[in-house]
């Protein structure tokens, strides 16, 4: 449950924020860095596409033609200019309200932040849950002025007990968004169905993609004493443990081969996996570890 | 019990209480539970901590309830027999309870280390054996039985005990034939002799397959002062007179002061002090003034180990007067001096002629007792009578009394001056006419001898006693003898009256040993008596085949008292003047001999073993608060 007693950011994090700006790997790689508008004259600029008219655009990019012949304003958009496409793709299910602070909680921070730098840099930000059909993924948001929708979106979220699994939710992710972009999934990958035919299906829609695996610090280490059975706040499931120093051991053996896998997964695939954990505050991770593994400058 | 371990597992494995709790995801916890394989059992046993201990605590509780012990002595045999001395000396107080109760507690000690299986046999003897259990293996019976055994105030006499013990060990033959099969296996058992050794050494027993062990029971430093001898006796010249004599004796190791006390009837009227030294001997003589019969006790007041012989009793009984018959023809000087005063008050004479022989009175009254002295002056009967006699003249109708051929004026030589019936007698200025001399038949005393052979000849007849006097006193013809006209006829005749007549109670006593039968006296004529023993109880007593009444239940000490129907006859006493239970200081050598094999006296300290529940309980009571301290710290191994 989104608490709405605080703001999901706080207004010194977003002033830190401003500063910063999302990167996509994939598109760079054929273009120059470091400029995501390129205005080199002299060099055939591919034609890409129209997108309206925003106020702050720069307006020598206006198409005139079309505005003389239609009179509304489109805007020219090149290949190297293309927007950005920005998913925050956040899983809402159950095993995600886990932790103190939530993962989810935190995750909405994740994703509101991120989306906030997308905003304010113009890029085109949706969010969406991998929830049931009725839960709606956001309008597809752009420029500063959204962010407010941004913000009473992403705290309007909850976590859901008929949650999709992630490959289900991202297939119809992948229906839903046919551009490409940045894809930032924040998931704890708990999925008993596994994650790599998600992870498969974000490829194949040749997004970059950032799996931010977050994970509770009480999974991470779990302070559990005697003879237990553990209920799976998703399905159910229960699990009979005796705990014991070795069992302890054992399971973070076991979870870091779990993390391990999907870095291993993720490297191949060159996804970007990130580890974090709900401890971790997000404004840290951003301008740590992203800014480190370049999704934001 | 064995049961109790797998039903804890099962109920461990099959309902333990897990605290559910939610978590984001099972999906590793299952993983990580499959890779350990921790449904295996025995992982599950060596995770589980917590059960490990809870099993250690039950198996704990479990071997103390089996109650294990070591450090003891392991009874290894399969036949066990035990002889419990049950006699006076064992009611000494010097061990505590008593030498008897340590004894019974030592046997029970020793039949609960008998490995299961073993048979036990139990006897418990005084001077008689008495078979408490026969062979059995069942303990409760054999401890009930041991319990209750009680004990008496008789001697020690161990022979009876070990022919019943030898009765299994070593069976007898059926015949003496060599080549005759043995009719039951012998089969070894262990012998145990509980005692405190005072008894007199068995010679004639061949132990055999016997293999005994001799329990000493009582210290060396046991101390008891003992009333060895009380009784009372008639002034012989006043018979009213009496005199309670008592002799103590020191059996213990140190000296002792004792204050004796004699009372009759609840009255204490005398009462005397004596120091004893360790071995010594003191007697006391209380003078009584006339008293009319009753019960006199002694009391020493002594705090020694065996209260048994600390209190005597003594009788005081009417003087009975003698029944006398004198079948004479005619004796004149006799019959005078058979009834003069003094002589009435000792005797009541009957005088008959001899045809009274023959008749049916004379004949039951001879058959039944009721005679003390008969007289038979030159007459005889066809048979003895049951009564002492005298024969005047003629021979008694038996073999062994004898006569020579008559002999004139034999001299008197010589008088039997010792002898009661010749005391005071002084024959010097007697002339005999002629008389027979006579053989002394076995046994017999010649109390008046002479020249020509014994003369006056006393030889005993059972429980009786026959006088025969060679010569006539008074004869058909004249006389044959001065004697009657001397000082010392009458004399002799007192005498004889004296000695035949209140023999009854010198032959027959005032007192008896515990266990000693006892005969006693009735009137003539009575066919039942009455005894009441020190503890209340009645019993009926049959005149038995010889004319007397035989009376064996004498166990218990004190005073018991006859009456026949309604009447008040007398009373006598049971008294425990046993040297050898008196004292009751462990023999010097601790040990007993039995067929001169000596058994050395061992002393067990409590055989018991040591218990174990109680360290096993204690360990169990650690594991658990360890228990409790890992549930709560959680503590991981």
């Amino acid at each position: 449950m989104s608490t709405t007693e605080e703001a999901l950011l706080s207004p010194e994090l977003l002033h830190r924020l401003e500063r910063l700006e999302l990167v996509t790997r994939k598109i760079f790689r054929d273009k120059f860095k470091g400029q995501r508008r390129s205005q080199r004259k002299g060099q055939s600029v591919e034609f890409a596409d129209f997108r309206n008219y925003v106020p702050g655009d720069d307006l020598r990019f206006i198409d005139w033609n079309t505005y003389a012949r239609l009179d509304r304003l489109f805007y020219k958009l090149f290949l190297e200019e293309e927007d950005l496409h920005f998913y925050a793709l956040i899983d809402v299910s159950r095993s995600m309200d886990f932790g103190d602070p939530t993962k989810f909680r935190w995750a909405q921070q994740l994703a509101a932040a991120l989306g906030f730098i997308g905003l304010i840099r113009s890029d085109r930000v949706r969010i969406e849950p991998l929830g049931p059909a009725a839960m709606q993924p956001s309008p597809v948001l752009r420029g500063r002025g959204s962010v407010w929708r941004l913000m009473d979106y992403i705290t309007s979220l909850e976590v859901n007990d008929t949650a999709l699994g992630l490959s289900e939710g991202i297939k119809q992710f992948c229906v839903r968004n046919s551009g490409q972009g940045i894809v930032v999934l924040i998931t704890d990958l708990m999925d008993k169905r596994g994650y790599e035919a998600a992870l498969r299906y974000l490829m194949a829609a040749r997004m970059d993609i950032y799996v931010i695996h977050i994970l509770a610090h009480e999974e991470l280490h779990p302070e559990l004493k005697g003879d237990l059975k553990l209920v799976d706040c998703e399905d159910g499931d229960e699990a009979d443990i005796t705990v014991s120093g070795p069992l302890l051991k054992r399971y973070e053996q076991t979870l870091q081969a779990f993390i391990g896998t999907a870095r291993d997964f993720c490297g191949r695939r060159d996804i970007v996996h990130l580890l974090a954990h709900n401890r971790v505050p997000v404004d840290q991770l951003i301008t740590n570890y992203l800014r480190r593994r370049g999704l934001v400058r | 019990m064995a049961l109790i371990p797998p039903a804890i597992l099962a109920l461990y494995f099959l309902k333990l209480k897990r605290e559910p709790v939610e978590v984001p995801s099972t999906f590793l916890w299952h993983k990580t539970i499959e890779d350990l394989h921790v449904n295996s059992l025995w992982q599950r046993l060596r995770r589980s901590l917590l059960l490990l201990l809870q099993l250690l605590i039950v198996a704990l509780i479990i071997l103390a309830l089996l109650n294990p012990t070591w450090q003891g002595q392991q009874l290894s045999g399969n036949r066990y027999i035990f002889l419990i001395d049950n006699s006076a000396s064992m009611s000494a107080t010097d061990v505590e309870p008593t030498r008897l109760e340590s004894a019974k507690r030592q046997s029970a000690d020793l039949i609960e280390q008998m490995r299961p299986g073993s048979a036990a046999m139990i006897i418990s003897f005084c001077d008689v054996a008495r078979v408490e259990q026969n062979f059995t293996t069942n303990r409760r019976e054999l401890l009930r039985r041991l319990a209750a055994i009680k004990p008496t105030a008789r001697s020690t006499e161990i022979r009876e005990a070990l022919l019943f013990a030898a009765g299994l060990a070593n069976p007898g033959r059926t015949s003496t034939d060599a080549g005759d099969v043995q009719i039951a296996e012998a089969l070894a058992a262990d012998l145990y002799i509980l005692s405190d050794g005072k008894m007199p050494a068995v010679d004639d027993f061949d132990l055999g397959n016997l293999q005994p062990t001799f329990i000493s029971i009582g210290e060396a430093s046991a101390s008891n002062v003992a009333i060895a001898a009380f009784k009372t006796r008639r002034k012989e010249r006043d018979l009213d007179q009496l005199e309670a004599f008592a002799r103590l004796h020191n059996y213990g190791p140190r000296d002792e002061e004792v204050v004796v006390e004699l009372w009759k009837d609840d009255h204490l009227i005398d009462a005397s002090e004596e120091s004893l030294a360790p071995g010594e001997s003191a007697g006391v003589v209380f003078p009584l003034e006339q008293l009319e019969e009753g019960v006199l006790e002694l009391r020493a007041g002594t705090n020694d180990d065996l209260a048994l012989d600390d209190v005597a009793w003594a009788t005081i009984n009417p003087p009975r007067v003698a029944q006398v018959l004198l079948v004479t023809p005619g004796n004149p000087p006799l019959e005078f001096s058979l009834t003069t005063k003094l002589a009435q008050r000792v005797a009541d004479v009957m005088i008959e002629t001899p045809a009274y022989l023959r008749s049916d009175v004379y004949r039951k009254a001879a058959a039944s007792g009721a005679y003390d002295l008969v007289i038979f002056d030159r007459c005889a009967p066809k048979s003895m009578p049951l009564a002492n006699t005298l024969f005047i003249g003629t021979l008694p109708p038996l073999d062994q009394w004898q006569a020579e051929k008559q002999v004139d004026v034999p001299v008197i030589i010589d008088t039997a001056q010792p002898h009661p019936i010749m005391q005071l007698i002084e024959m010097g200025d007697v002339d005999i006419v002629e008389g027979r001399p006579l053989k002394v038949p076995p046994g017999g005393t010649v109390l008046i001898e002479t020249q020509a052979g014994p003369m006056l000849v006393i030889a005993p007849r059972e429980e009786f006693e026959d006088a025969v006097l060679g010569f006539r006193l008074v004869d058909d013809d004249g006389i044959d003898t001065n004697w009657p006209l001397r000082l010392s006829f009458p004399v002799f005749v007192m005498n004889v009256l004296n000695y035949f007549g209140s023999s009854h109670q010198g032959r027959f006593g005032d007192q008896a040993r515990p266990g000693e039968p006892f005969t006693l006296e009735g009137p003539p004529g009575a066919k039942q008596l009455t005894v009441l023993t020190p503890s209340k109880e009645s019993i009926r007593v049959r005149r038995g085949n010889l004319g007397v009444f035989n009376f064996s239940r004498t166990n218990d000490l004190g005073v018991y008292e006859i009456g026949e129907g309604n009447n008040e006859l007398g009373h006598f006493a049971v008294n425990l003047f046993d040297a050898d239970e008196s004292n009751i200081s462990p023999p010097v050598d601790n040990s007993v001999s039995i067929g001169h094999v000596e058994i050395a006296g061992q002393s067990f300290p409590r055989i018991a073993r040591t218990q174990g529940w109680r360290w096993l309980l204690l360990a169990g009571l650690v594991v658990l608060m360890v228990e409790w301290y890992i549930y709560n710290r959680r503590v991981y191994l």
